[in-house]
């Protein structure tokens, strides 16, 4: 296979010179190496329209990267470039256009910096949290890294794809607790936002906007450069985590009982990842859910009155809410306090403390505790998708839909009206009710997984499902916050005010940075100009 | 403590293993492959792969059991090793922990180069995979 548009003489070429750059041994070509590239959770999986790489390039320094990007620049090569490559669920190391070079930086997994007294970091794309997590942990270092679940991604990859951990809240987003980054345009020329724009800067990773417009949201989720190294923001480790869970009655409790955790985060009382749950309703960590239940919201679905009538007379709580707290343990043990104050104000709240952990934790509470909720890389989620009595025909894979909504239980009533009918219209398994994560402290998100199998049929069916139901959420205002390749198109067509000002936009800023269109053509839906109507 | 039967399964899975490492002993069968496997790995909720396990161990190789989930084994022990030389492993397990283990094999220049389904060693519903991980350039002797 050969990059769209280039001649096999000029694909050698380039190649030959990429050999140059970083050594004949990191450029691959063969079939074999070249497969291992495919996005394993791909919708398209053994189709045509598979989106697949013709070769690969491995630069180990950003020297090297600079290089490559020339020579790529001359011959019109379209690259792509990847960090670690874990991004399942979301296109893994597969790029938009197939033919394209994957630009693997796996290599660079230089960690540059890590200081313990401003709580930061400096590290390049192809170091993992793990990796991250192995340095902190060698040097005794009191700092904690915001980790994903799972954990074996790459810090730059995640933030830049706007991924999301488990831990303090101004840590949780993790783009937001990038510091400066290192760019490689399309030309090769070398770029450093924020204060690493000056060369003497002394405080890169202390302050994130510089001087001039702030453009390092311009290199998250597009095609404008390459990011070769990145700030991150780390947690002091925290004196100690309490955990407690706060139950309410009614099923229309779950509108002041939102409000007040909402509260309750963005004055900082409350700083960890909340969870919502119904211990009615069941579901992931609840109880099994009682037979009866499930005949009713079969009958009359979650607004069931005799449903509620039942939660009631069984004194069963509708809803809970789990709320976390990191830091000294008299503080938040007032913070505990404090917030069951407010939850009180809604009639018949009852409070359960929950897990409090003197920190560091001993090794049975390590072997115990969700491991992300204490900045500790995991992979154990992996463990669970095996066949089971729940998962009796386990899928080869599967893509997030993940619209997000309003922070308000008025919007989660809402959203799970909108997709149940949705899911009734396009023939999908019906969720008797869903509650979103609560990553973002001002805003909810779903998560829903489309299973990806082996089967073509099946996988096609899936693909215009997933693209209705993201036009469904669009009707409502509701936007994916991040999708796979195949349905980046046409998720971007939803953001579409005034005329798509916001993707013209983006074309203008491509056709700026990037005139012969080499990076990551079609990602996040930014065509370059020579590909833009036949692509998207 | 596993049935004559699993047990008996166990061994025929076992003996699938070696047949693969053909870069690592061109001649199969002929000894014990024990040293060849730089671990051999298997999961504690399956009585088979326990079998495997204790297999393997009373052959004299060095064994690691899973509970389905592989950081401890990789972050303590395998990251290491691979980073300094890439070497073989083995084991008996579901289709999770071999997702995980095969794609960090990647990374270190390393292939899956024996993947067998063992349809009749069900652990609680979830069918069981004997697998081999080696280096590419084991794995591109492998006849197959």
């Amino acid at each position: 296979m050969t990059p769209p548009g280039v001649g096999a003489k000029d694909f050698s070429d380039a190649l030959k010179q990429f050999e140059e750059s970083v050594g004949k041994e990191w450029v691959f070509t063969s079939d074999e190496d070249v497969a291992l590239y495919r996005d394993a959770y791909s919708p398209f999986w053994g189709e045509p329209e598979e989106r697949v790489a013709s070769a690969a390039v491995a630069p180990y320094t950003v020297e090297q990267v600079q290089a490559v990007m020339k020579t790529a620049n001359t011959y019109k090569i379209p690259v792509y470039p990847i960090s670690t490559g874990k991004n399942l669920g979301y296109g893994g190391s597969a790029p938009n256009l197939s033919g394209s070079v994957v630009l693997d930086l796996k290599r660079m997994n230089r960690i540059l910096d890590v200081s313990e007294r401003n709580h930061s970091a400096l590290v390049e794309p192809g170091v993992s949290y793990f990796d991250l997590y192995r340095y902190i942990q060698e040097r005794k270092l009191k700092v904690w890294v915001d980790v994903p679940d799972p954990g074996w991604g790459s810090p730059i990859g995640n933030a830049l794809d706007h991924g999301g951990g488990y831990l303090r809240s101004e840590f949780r987003v993790h783009f937001d607790s990038h510091c400066g980054m290192e760019v490689v345009l399309a030309n090769g020329d070398l770029l450093r936002t924020g204060m690493g724009a000056m060369p003497a800067a002394q405080t890169w990773q202390q302050y994130k906007f510089g001087f001039g417009p702030w453009i390092d949201g311009m290199f998250s989720q597009s095609n404008f450069g390459v990011v070769t190294k990145m700030g991150l923001w780390l947690m002091p480790e925290p004196d100690a985590y309490l955990s407690g869970t706060v139950t309410v009655p009614k099923y229309e409790d779950l509108i002041p009982m939102v409000d007040v955790l909402t509260f309750l985060e963005n004055s900082g009382i409350s700083n960890g990842m909340p969870g919502l749950g119904s211990p009615l309703l069941g579901g992931f960590m609840m109880p099994p859910r009682a037979p009866e239940v499930t005949a009713m919201l079969e009958r009359n679905g979650v607004e069931s009155p005799e449903l509620h009538k039942y939660a009631l007379d069984k004194g069963i709580p509708f809803w809970n809410c789990t709320v976390k707290f990191y830091g000294p343990a008299k503080a938040i043990r007032a913070q505990w306090e404090y917030a069951q104050e407010k939850f009180s104000a809604i009639p018949g709240a009852k409070f359960q403390d929950g897990e409090f952990y003197k920190l560091p934790l001993t090794p049975e509470q390590f072997n115990k505790v969700h491991k992300p909720e204490f900045g500790i890389p995991s992979l154990d989620m992996f463990s669970i998708g095996a066949r089971s009595p729940l998962n009796p025909t386990p899928t080869n894979g599967h893509i997030w839909f993940s619209p997000i909504i309003p922070r308000t239980g008025e919007a989660i009533l809402e959203a799970n009206k909108v997709f149940s009918q949705a899911a009734k219209d396009y023939g999908l398994p019906l969720l008797s009710f869903s509650l979103p994560s609560t990553y973002w402290t001002r805003s909810f998100i779903f998560l829903f997984g489309f299973p990806i199998t082996h089967d073509v049929a099946t996988n096609k069916k899936n693909r215009e499902t997933f693209k209705q139901v993201v036009r469904v959420a669009a009707e409502h205002g509701w936007g994916e916050y991040r999708t796979a390749p195949a349905f980046q198109d046409d998720v971007m067509a939803t953001y579409s005010f005034n005329n798509h000002a916001l993707l013209r936009f983006h074309q203008t800023v491509k056709d700026a940075v990037d005139p012969n269109g080499i990076i990551s053509a079609g990602r996040y839906g930014i065509w370059p100009k020579h590909l833009r109507g036949t692509k998207a | 403590m596993a049935s004559r039967r699993e047990f008996l399964q166990a061994g025929i899975a076992a003996s699938v293993l070696p047949m693969a490492v053909a870069g690592a002993n061109p001649a199969p069968g002929k000894r014990d492959h024990a040293a060849d496997f730089y671990k051999v790995i298997f999961d504690e909720r399956f009585p088979p792969s326990v079998a495997f396990g204790a297999e393997w161990k009373a052959r004299g190789a060095a064994v690691h059991a899973i509970r389905g989930d592989i950081t401890d084994l990789w972050f303590h022990d395998l990251d290491q090793q691979w980073k300094k030389q890439p070497v073989p492993i083995a084991g008996l397990t579901a289709h999770g922990p071999l997702f995980c283990l095969e794609r960090i094999a990647w990374d270190h220049g390393m292939r899956v180069v024996s993947r067998v389904e063992q349809k009749s060693l069900d652990g609680d519903g979830q069918p069981l995979i004997s697998w081999l991980i080696a280096p590419k350039q084991t794995a591109s002797k492998d006849p197959k």
